[in-house]
């Protein structure tokens, strides 16, 4: 191989290149951090997802509670369907609702999610139980009597009691300890364990109610199971040969009335699955700007490195070195950094999703296993290399500007630096092959779409305001102050970094003010608004019979209004006769298919709605069955007036006409219902009733204690208390956030320290002649400060005007909820982010005031 | 003696050349219509004020400035039908260039700055051949030294040695002394001077120092961007002078 051949020319700049590293890697410090910072965020939040993904996919079958499962709404399955099931593997029943558990003496009670299990539960993973035992035998009714308990009085006369293992929040909320008796519905068990890994936990127990599991032979006992009471049948199987798929195609050939919901362990944790697809994706484009806005950095570094080197650089010139191998020689230096960069980042990155399993494993309700995930680091790194290479071939390329006559010369005619066609090809395919990754890469395309056209938005945005400042600087007259004169002369001087510091903090401060925005939005929903409009207790399960005797109840307790609607719940199976698992909808709207739906019937249009398109029936109407439907889901599934909508009601199917459409405003919860029926078409089926009560907080307790007396099958749910619950998973998935956030910030604050850092000894140059000059420190500190000052309000400015608009797309357009302005949480980010950007310049400010004129001087 | 890859005609041709460089105060005229020929072998001072043009002719004969008018060859080639890359070839073959300030990469040892050229040029023996460069110049116990850790006259003599290192035709001095006092500056002369003889490099010296340029066989004086002065040693002066 000749050494002149194209191979001996990249032999010899990657010999350049390490020579070069000889010198230190100080001036890339920023390019190190910022690129360790973004592509480490990256890395973690992926793997974090990819665990806990695999968590649930790891244990799909747990989580289901078999190969497959056939829910089945109000009824257990019928004799043949029974007969099939029991014939078709291990076949497991569990009987699930939302129950009321008391304490004997009546003092508490709270809602739980109660199941009722036979003696095949669990058929994949295991229950685990504090103190240690079989489930059976903690589930079973004693021979003999139970130990006398510690409170309340039981049942005497009657034998020993069935046994409930629960979770440990039941007994905190009722006082109780194990060997106590609780009360569901109508029948007394014994707390004999505390759950500590349930591996079928419904991801709605966190928000609705902690879980009681009991036997299923206790069931009939406690009286629940009333017509029309929500009770959801789940018969899990464990297929001989595993096939899931087939099982459920041949019970749908089989039973195709059955009205039941399939699933296979493929389907498990659907709901659990969309929260943290939604956090991780938050997460990730947050990592993602934090990335981006490291860019700035690596330019910045890129070009101030490269201005160190023109010395260097025109000497091999002189020496006769083509364009070419110097720009390969210095791409090698900085992609070898990159590359170290990347590596240390993905070894932090895995490290820190090592180190967050048992902190995770404690708010999933699954279990999850270290792993390392190739794939997210493998992206990461894809990433940051796209990043490095987007951000540094555009300064790399000014190379080929350095005169090689600069060593004749002390100054370098700016005019020469033009970006040649190459690098600007090159930076365009890297730049769209990142964003090509970032869409590609996430599962939400409209928002990875909408991120990228942001963050384009707003690198032209921060660019031309940098550019603006300049020109503004160039041309506006120069103030008589010499501190100001000096301060707006800098900003435009050549080679000033106005432009990379306004675009790095200014999107950085825009990430921090859209986040302290969309969660200032939600917060004020969840934490003021709710409370402030929502009704206190939502009841359900009250049958007919119970009505007159609630009302009653209520109307006793001074200040309390309340409304009820019949309530039942149904599957949509067909749009315009299409099955609902072929229909074409957006993927926005497939959960209003995925499971069942709650409906009602009216003769009026309800409270809280409004009518976005066709007319409302008369109250008397007597006709073909016809459905009011909510607006937004019939744009994302295609539905007009007058098309049709099926659903499954007790393995009934109702074909209704759309009447009308309604725009449903959920963020009061008061009663709300995708499907609003009119009247004449469900008045026969099995049904309870849903009320809602608003009521002050100290009506509360003697609400639910007369309605748990008196109706122990009627379960309460305290708006307050899920409020509560709700505040507090946003308020984990906020610290998550804004961790991800804080990257994004020390990023662009990385950005503008190495800016002051590269310009640290123009700086003392400037301080020590204007010293000379007669200047005091405080005149030229003032001069610097002024820089500052312009750079840093501009930057907040326009970041707050950017940041407010990305907010109000988010919350808006992706979240779909109402916008409120929100001054203060703006006004103290953009304030904070300033002061932290503004101490960074006084820092470096403060060391060149230091130094002494005199060294300066004799070698300047 | 390395023999003179150039065959006939003067080494360097300027013909008419100007050099009109931008400025912010607008375009300023440095050299205007300089016509000059330059033998091999031959030995040139270039002597002028402060802003005449003096390194400005260096920098064009070196293709590292392009002429704005006129026609410059340098070994035979036309230097104005040239682009960047091919320039930096022929200086990489044909030219030598040595800076007042020195101009090592301070991330080289003086080796590794040595055969820079060399490995650029390809050669297979570029360490072995600069070890020899240095020795030339009394640096062999100096090969892994850095720039930082040389004196001023060490780095100087590094930086001739680098000149001289792949035999080139021409060498080009701008102000070799300048940064060093006058018993450092004079040994630095000597070795360079030695390299020339050695080579029988044709070199061109930019010096503000009448006594090295009696060490030229021909003087060359600069006004203006102007040659106002073009003067020939009588045979034997230089070396007469140098004597003295």
């Amino acid at each position: 191989m000749s050494a002149d051949s194209p191979l001996g020319r990249v032999r010899l700049a990657l010999r350049l290149a390490r020579r070069e590293l000889r010198g230190g890697v100080a001036g890339f410090r920023v390019l190190l951090f910022c690129l360790f910072l973004g592509v480490g965020a990256i890395a973690a939040i992926g793997s974090l997802d990819r665990t806990a993904e695999g968590g649930i996919t790891a244990d799909a079958k747990a989580i289901l509670g078999g190969d497959a499962e056939a829910r089945l709404l109000y009824r257990p399955a019928d004799a043949a369907a029974a007969r099939f099931l029991a014939a078709s593997g291990r076949l497991s029943r569990v009987v699930a609702l939302r129950a009321m558990a008391r304490r004997q003496d009546g003092k508490a009670q709270s809602l739980i999610e109660l199941k009722a299990v036979d003696a095949t539960y669990p058929l994949y993973g295991k229950v685990t139980l504090s103190p240690g035992m079989p489930l059976a035998a903690a589930l079973a009714r004693h021979p003999q009597p139970d130990p006398p308990p510690h409170a309340g009085k039981g049942r005497e006369g009657v034998g020993g009691l069935y046994g409930a293992v629960v979770e440990g929040a039941v007994l905190d909320r009722l006082g109780l300890k194990l060997g106590d008796r609780i009360e569901i519905g109508g029948e007394a068990f014994v707390l004999r364990a505390r759950i500590e890994r349930e591996p079928d936990q419904s991801f709605g127990g966190l928000i609705f109610g902690p879980s009681v599991i009991i036997s299923d032979k206790a069931l009939a006992g406690t009286g629940l199971i009333a017509p029309g009471a929500l009770v959801a049948y789940k018969y899990r199987l464990r297929l001989p040969q595993g096939d899931a798929a087939g099982w459920i195609a041949t019970a749908r050939a089989r039973f195709p009335e059955a009205g039941w919901q399939l699933r296979t362990a493929a389907d498990a944790a659907p709901a659990l699955r969309r929260l943290l697809a939604r956090v991780a994706l938050y997460l990730r484009l947050v990592g993602l700007t934090a990335l981006l806005v490291g860019g700035v950095g690596i330019a910045n570094a890129v070009r101030s490195h490269l201005a160190q080197q023109t010395p260097t650089i025109a000497a091999l010139k002189c020496l006769g070195a083509e364009n070419r191998l110097i720009l390969g020689a210095y791409l090698a230096q900085v992609l070898a950094l990159a590359a170290a960069a990347i590596a240390a980042a993905l070894a932090c990155g895995a490290f820190l999703t090592w180190a967050a399993l048992p902190f995770l494993d404690r708010l999933l309700p699954i279990p999850l296993a270290p792993a390392f995930y190739p794939g997210a680091l493998a992206e990461a790194a894809l990433l940051g290399l796209l990043t490095t290479l987007a951000f540094a071939l555009w300064p790399l390329a000014g190379i080929r500007g350095v005169p090689a006559a600069a060593l004749f010369r002390d100054t370098v005619d700016p005019a020469r630096r033009q970006v040649p066609l190459w690098a600007a090809a090159a930076t365009a395919a890297a730049a769209l092959g990142l964003a090509a990754l970032v869409v590609l890469g996430t599962g939400d395309r409209r928002a990875a779409l909408y991120f990228v056209a942001g963050l384009a938005a707003a690198f032209v945005l921060f660019a031309a305001a940098g550019r603006l400042v300049v020109a503004a600087a160039r041309h506006l007259p120069r103030p008589r102050r010499p501190a100001l004169r000096l301060a707006i002369a800098n900003l435009s001087r050549p080679g000033a970094p106005t432009v990379g510091v306004v675009t790095s903090l200014g999107i950085g401060l825009s990430v921090l003010i859209a986040i302290a925005l969309i969660e200032g939005n939600i917060a004020r929903v969840v934490e003021e608004r709710l409370p402030r409009e929502a009704p206190a207790y939502f009841f359900i399960d009250i049958q007919p019979s119970q009505l007159a005797g609630f009302e009653e109840i209520v109307r006793r307790i001074p200040g309390a209004r309340w409304r009820e609607v019949p309530m039942l719940r149904a599957r949509i199976t067909r749009l315009n006769g299409v099955p609902a698992s072929e229909a074409k909808v957006a993927p926005g709207v497939r959960w209003a298919l995925d499971s069942d739906r709650g409906l009602t019937y009216a003769a009026r249009l309800p409270h809280g709605s409004t009518l976005a398109a066709g007319k409302w029936w008369p109250p008397d109407y007597k006709g073909p069955p016809l459905v009011s439907f909510a607006a937004d889901l019939a744009h994302g599934m295609g539905l007009k007036i007058g098309d049709t909508i099926s659903v499954n009601l007790l393995g009934r199917e109702i074909t209704a006409r759309v009447a009308n459409l309604r725009h449903i405003e959920w963020a009061r919860l008061g009663i709300n219902f995708v499907l609003v029926f009119a009247p004449g078409t469900l008045e026969p089926a099995p049904q309870t009733h849903l009320a809602v009560v608003y009521l002050p907080a100290a009506g509360e307790a003697r609400l639910v204690r007369e309605v748990g007396a008196h109706f122990p099958n009627v379960s309460a749910i305290g708006v307050r208390e899920a409020l509560a619950a709700v505040a507090r998973v946003l308020a984990t998935i906020g610290i998550a956030v804004r961790l991800a956030a804080l990257v994004t910030v020390i990023a662009g604050t990385l950005v503008l320290g190495g800016a002051v850092a590269a310009g640290h000894r123009r700086r003392v140059y400037d301080a020590v002649v204007l010293k000379v000059l007669g200047a005091t420190r405080g005149a030229v500190a003032r001069a610097f400060l002024f820089e500052q000052a312009i750079l840093g309000l501009l930057v907040a400015a326009v970041a707050s005007l950017f940041g407010s608009f990305a907010g109000w797309v988010v919350v808006t357009r992706l979240m779909e909820a109402d916008w409120v302005f929100l001054p203060a949480p703006l006004a103290m980010t953009a304030a904070l982010a300033t002061l932290l950007a503004l101490s960074f310049g006084f820092v470096g400010t403060w060391a060149a005031l230091g130094a002494k004129p005199a060294p300066y001087l004799r070698n300047g | 003696m390395t023999p003179s890859l150039h065959s006939g005609g003067p080494l360097v041709l300027f013909e008419d050349v100007h050099l009109t460089l931008a400025s912010l105060a607008g375009p300023v005229n440095i050299l205007s219509g300089v016509s000059l020929a330059v033998e091999p072998g031959e030995t040139v001072a270039v002597l002028g004020p402060s802003g005449s043009g003096k390194s400005s002719l260096l920098m064009v004969m070196a293709g590292l400035e392009r002429a704005s008018r006129g026609r410059v060859r340098v070994a035979g080639e036309d230097l104005g039908g040239l682009d960047e890359d091919s320039l930096a070839r022929l200086r990489r073959r044909r030219i030598g260039i040595v800076f007042q300030a020195f101009h090592l990469i301070p991330t080289m040892t003086a080796l590794e700055n040595v055969a820079m050229p060399l490995e650029l040029a390809g050669s297979r023996d570029a360490f072995g051949r600069a070890e020899e460069g240095l020795a030339a110049v009394g640096l062999e116990g100096r090969l892994a030294h850095y720039p930082g850790q040389l004196s001023g006259g060490e780095q100087q003599r590094v930086a001739i040695a680098r000149a001289f290192v792949a035999g080139p035709d021409l060498l080009l001095a701008d102000e070799p002394t300048g940064n060093l006092d006058a018993t450092t500056g004079r040994l630095v002369i000597d070795c360079l001077f030695a390299e020339r003889a050695r080579h029988g490099t044709t070199l061109i010296l930019v010096t503000h120092d009448s006594s090295l340029a009696e060490r030229c066989a021909r003087e060359i004086r600069l006004s203006d961007g102007r040659i106002v002065e073009d003067r020939r040693a009588a045979p034997g002066e230089a070396g007469a002078r140098r004597a003295r």
